[in-house]
């Protein structure tokens, strides 16, 4: 409930400020250049800290009739008010160790002043300038809720900056920059809302005044030149010093230091009275300082890359609500809530679990069931529902997703009519310590409930992975006895079908393997490890091969089975022939990035999607185990293990054969062999993968299981939670 | 014409030639030290027009302007009657707005023949998004005022002048 009300605060703060927002963040971008161009102008060649305010008097006085005033700016720019020997007003640029004028005051540029003004007023006058701080302080608000969010995700304020688990790009680096940019953000958004305040008068007034100084009356006149205090300052301490109107006795040296206001006698040089620096006065300047960026160009550049930031943020925020909301609009119900005896709920955060519950729904509609489909934060009373599939992710740390927050109250309140078989499936990522977390709270809530009753054990789908949902789904039918297919195309985004092309085809080899080279006919972008989905004429449902890219193509190495329709059909094919497929992601298992060292283990026509990444593969090193009947069995596959050994790509390769000699070895028997790498190796974080048949994968597991225990006193599970285990066997 | 008679008629020339000189010379204009001390305010920079005005009280010339752009001159809505209009060159004689408890100093260059003739001098003060002061200081053009204070009316607390 909690996390509704936060998410609900930023996306409607977001939304409501989001114009003003962006055209603060635009015309923060070009001010960003004003300070930084201002300061790369040569002006500032002389090191204050070695001019006395007495040495640039002398200098100034033998130029000019009068001095009016002298200031220094935030770029160590000295600049001087004369009245010139003709009698007429200058102001500019100076040398202070040689009085010489060295350039005229840099003029605000149009475009910067045009950019001012729509930043800070939108050319409003007051009515823009209270909007642009309101909105500021919105933006500020936008900041504190956003952190709220990311401790929500991540599990707690400790773990803000824990590692980020990458789902999708947007929502990645929307949580990625915010971190990085959530103090600038806050600093400029609060500066921002000083700034309005100042020009509003609503901040504190500042009520010092001057304290007159006892002083020895003196009356001995000295040159100003003379002046002990002027002798003693350096011009790094000084902000501006008016001097005199005229020679009357009450108009004196007014001299603002950085951190004091001074009076000083213009005949005795004595100071008359002072001022010291306020709270607010220093509140404002720091607040103008922190949020243009004047006279520092690193602050500038901070400022320039926060702006940047604030545009990623409203479009990556837009884009993943407008995402959200196009899943939520697909429901698109064609039976009524009552009629229906199937009862679909999806629970999502993303809103990627929709095409999941999307297809189920098409399938059982197909079936001319009686399917009603909706959001867990829906649920209601049925009258004639018996069956209830719930489909729910989980929200960072074990919470509910956005939409069914209130399904847990819900279920509560609404008693349903008839008794309702149910069936849970949680979508997550093992990659967070509370996997499935909310599935499995709604899976025991109802199993608790006296009218429901599970028909299955709670499902649990890691990363979206379809080969995880198939194997619920197979449950699934033959529980029901019905003879419906999930038209996979629905879930995946390369929907459509693309025509490939046999370019090449090995002949049968010993233990009726051969590998085929295929070419899309469409540039689709695909990986290694990725899936082939191929549905043999007259058959509806598909068959899955995994994916090896070699030079851009498609290399696969398939297995023909006696009664097999697909493998039977692959291998009928032939050179030039053209025939219909789609290509599914399969991120779970892509080898990698960036990885130092990875295994590899296989059997049979398992070893297939490695030849991709072994042939990819420039830096990792890489150890190859692979299971066999006979040496022969190893022979299509050896032109490719050659040339990676010898290329370096590969690094080491072991092999078992089962039929070779009396004593069957088996992959795993190796692996054992192996044991003290393999230990080392999994300590250090390493990822291992399997590919191959599930019996394979289960000894595989059972020795690394072993492993585990032996040497480093823990579970195959721990490593496996880490994703340091990849696997797609069948 | 006899040479004779040319060189008689040569100091008749020199003397309209001068008197001719001397009615443009009219003009003659000496420089002030004018200083502006603001009040303290709080809000944008002030823009301040100094203008001279005639005996009837209409104006005559523009003396000064505190305040370069241009954007905002008609929020000095009596002089930008008179300036939009004629739209004098003022570039000259244009310097920064003064933000609130600021002072300026500036030379201001004032016709002499036009002192102790019932002529004035007018300060008008407008802020953005705040008032705008016609009068803010205003004082007959007198050969004692040129040299004295006058308190203002509105974001000005006083103006000195002095010859220079």
């Amino acid at each position: 409930m909690t996390i509704s009300i936060w998410r609900y605060s930023h996306l409607t703060l977001a939304i409501s400020s989001a114009i003003f927002i962006l055209i603060a963040a635009i015309t923060g971008i070009i001010l960003a250049f004003e300070p930084i161009s201002n300061q790369i102008k040569p002006y500032n060649y002389i090191d204050l800290e070695t001019v006395s305010i007495a040495e640039t008097i002398t200098v100034l006085q033998n130029e000019y009739d009068e001095i009016v005033s002298l200031s220094i700016d935030e770029n160590s720019f000295v600049k001087a008010s004369v009245i010139t020997k003709d009698g007429k007003s200058a102001s500019f640029y100076i040398n202070p160790k040689t009085g010489e004028k060295i350039g005229e005051l840099i003029p605000k540029k149009t475009i910067f002043e045009f950019a001012t003004n729509l930043h800070r007023s939108l050319f409003l006058k007051s009515t823009g300038r209270f909007l642009v701080g309101f909105f500021s302080f919105f933006l500020f608000l936008i900041a504190i809720t956003g952190v709220i969010l990311i401790a929500k995700r991540q599990g707690g304020f400790s773990k803000v900056f824990t590692k980020i688990i990458k789902e999708e790009v947007n929502q990645y680096y929307h949580i990625v920059f915010g971190r990085w940019f959530l103090i600038p953000i806050i600093i400029i958004t609060l500066t921002g809302v000083c700034l309005s305040l100042e020009k509003f008068s609503l901040l504190p007034k500042d009520y010092s005044k001057h304290k007159t100084l006892n002083t020895k009356t003196t009356t001995q006149k000295l040159k100003t030149t003379d002046f002990e205090i002027f002798k003693n300052i350096k011009l790094n301490q000084v902000e501006k010093i008016e001097f005199p109107f005229s020679t009357d006795e009450e108009d004196f040296f007014f001299v603002k230091l950085v951190n004091k206001e001074i009076a000083v006698h213009q005949f005795t040089g004595q100071i008359i009275s002072e001022k010291k620096q306020t709270l607010v006065n220093l509140l404002s300047n720091y607040s103008l300082f922190l949020h243009t960026g004047r006279g520092s160009i690193f602050w500038s550049l901070v400022l320039l890359l926060s702006c940047f930031a604030i545009l990623f943020f409203i479009i990556s925020g837009f884009s993943m609500t407008l995402k959200r909301r196009k899943k939520t609009d697909t429901l698109n119900n064609i039976i009524m809530k009552d009629e229906a005896e199937f009862i679909i709920l999806i629970g999502s955060e993303t809103g990627s679990t929709f095409k999941y519950a999307n297809a189920i729904y098409k399938a059982l509609i197909e079936q001319k069931k009686k399917v009603f489909i909706d959001e867990l934060d829906n649920y209601t009373s049925y009258k004639k529902a018996t069956n209830l599939l719930i489909f729910t992710a989980t929200y960072g740390d074990g919470d509910a997703p956005a939409n069914a927050n209130l399904f847990l109250k819900k279920l509560k309140e609404h008693q349903p009519i008839n008794n309702i078989n149910f069936s849970v499936v949680g979508f997550g990522s093992t990659n967070y310590p509370e996997f499935c977390k909310f599935a499995i709270l709604v899976q025991a809530n109802l199993q608790i409930h006296e009218n429901f009753t599970p028909i299955l054990p709670l499902f649990k789908v890691n990363n979206q992975s379809f080969v995880d949902f198939e194997k619920w789904f197979t449950q699934l039918k033959n529980l029901y006895k019905f003879d419906i297919y999930i038209d996979e195309s629905q879930i995946f985004n390369s929907k459509e079908k693309t025509i490939i092309k046999v370019i090449e085809k090995s002949d049968l080899n010993i233990d009726d393997t051969f590998l085929l080279k295929l070419k899309l006919k469409k540039n689709i972008k695909f990986n290694s490890g990725d899936l082939i989905s191929i549905t043999p004429k007259n058959e509806k449902t598909p068959r899955l091969y995994s994916i090896a890219k070699v030079d851009k193509h498609i290399l696969l190495s398939i297995k023909k089975h006696k009664f097999g329709v697909c493998s039977t059909f692959l291998q009928q094919l032939s050179k030039e022939n053209n025939f219909e497929a789609t290509i599914q992601e399969n991120k779970n298992f892509h080898f990698p990035k960036k990885a130092k060292e990875v295994i590899l283990i296989a059997n049979g026509t398992g070893i297939g999607p490695f030849l991709g990444m072994i042939a990819k593969n420039k830096k990792t090193k890489i150890s190859l185990f692979w299971g066999g009947r006979t040496k022969e069995s190893l022979k299509i596959y050896k032109p490719h293990i050659d040339k990676a050994l010898k290329k370096g790509s590969l690094n080491s390769f072991e092999t078992a054969f089962s039929r070779e000699s009396d004593s069957k070895i088996y992959v795993q028997n190796v692996l054992k062999k192996y044991n003290h790498f393999i230990s080392e190796f999994l300590k250090n974080g390493n990822t291992i993968l399997i590919c191959g048949s599930l019996a394979m994968q289960k000894d595989v597991e059972l020795v690394l299981q072993e492993i585990s225990e032996e040497l480093l006193e823990t579970s195959l599970e721990e490593f496996k939670q880490k994703n340091q285990i990849k696997t797609d066997c069948y | 014409m006899k040479l004779k008679e040319i060189i008689k008629i040569i100091p008749f020339f020199i003397l309209t030639g001068f008197l001719l000189f001397s009615f443009t010379e009219s003009a003659t204009k000496s420089p002030y030290k004018c200083m502006i001390q603001m009040k303290n305010y709080s809000g944008e920079g002030a823009y301040i027009v100094i203008s001279l005005l005639n005996p009837e009280g209409k104006y005559e010339e523009t003396l000064y302007v505190q305040g370069d752009d241009d954007e905002w001159y008609f929020d000095i809505t009596e002089w930008w009657a008179f300036q939009g209009k004629k739209r004098a060159d003022i570039d000259a004689i244009t310097g920064a707005t003064i933000s609130g408890g600021e002072r300026k100093i500036s030379v201001i260059q004032i016709p002499d023949n036009k002192i102790d003739k019932g002529y004035k001098i007018r300060f008008e003060s407008a802020v953005e998004d705040q008032d705008y002061h016609k009068d803010d200081v205003e004082f007959e053009l007198t050969s004692t005022n040129v040299k004295s204070k006058i308190e203002g009316k509105g974001f000005i607390r006083y103006i000195r002048m002095m010859p220079q």
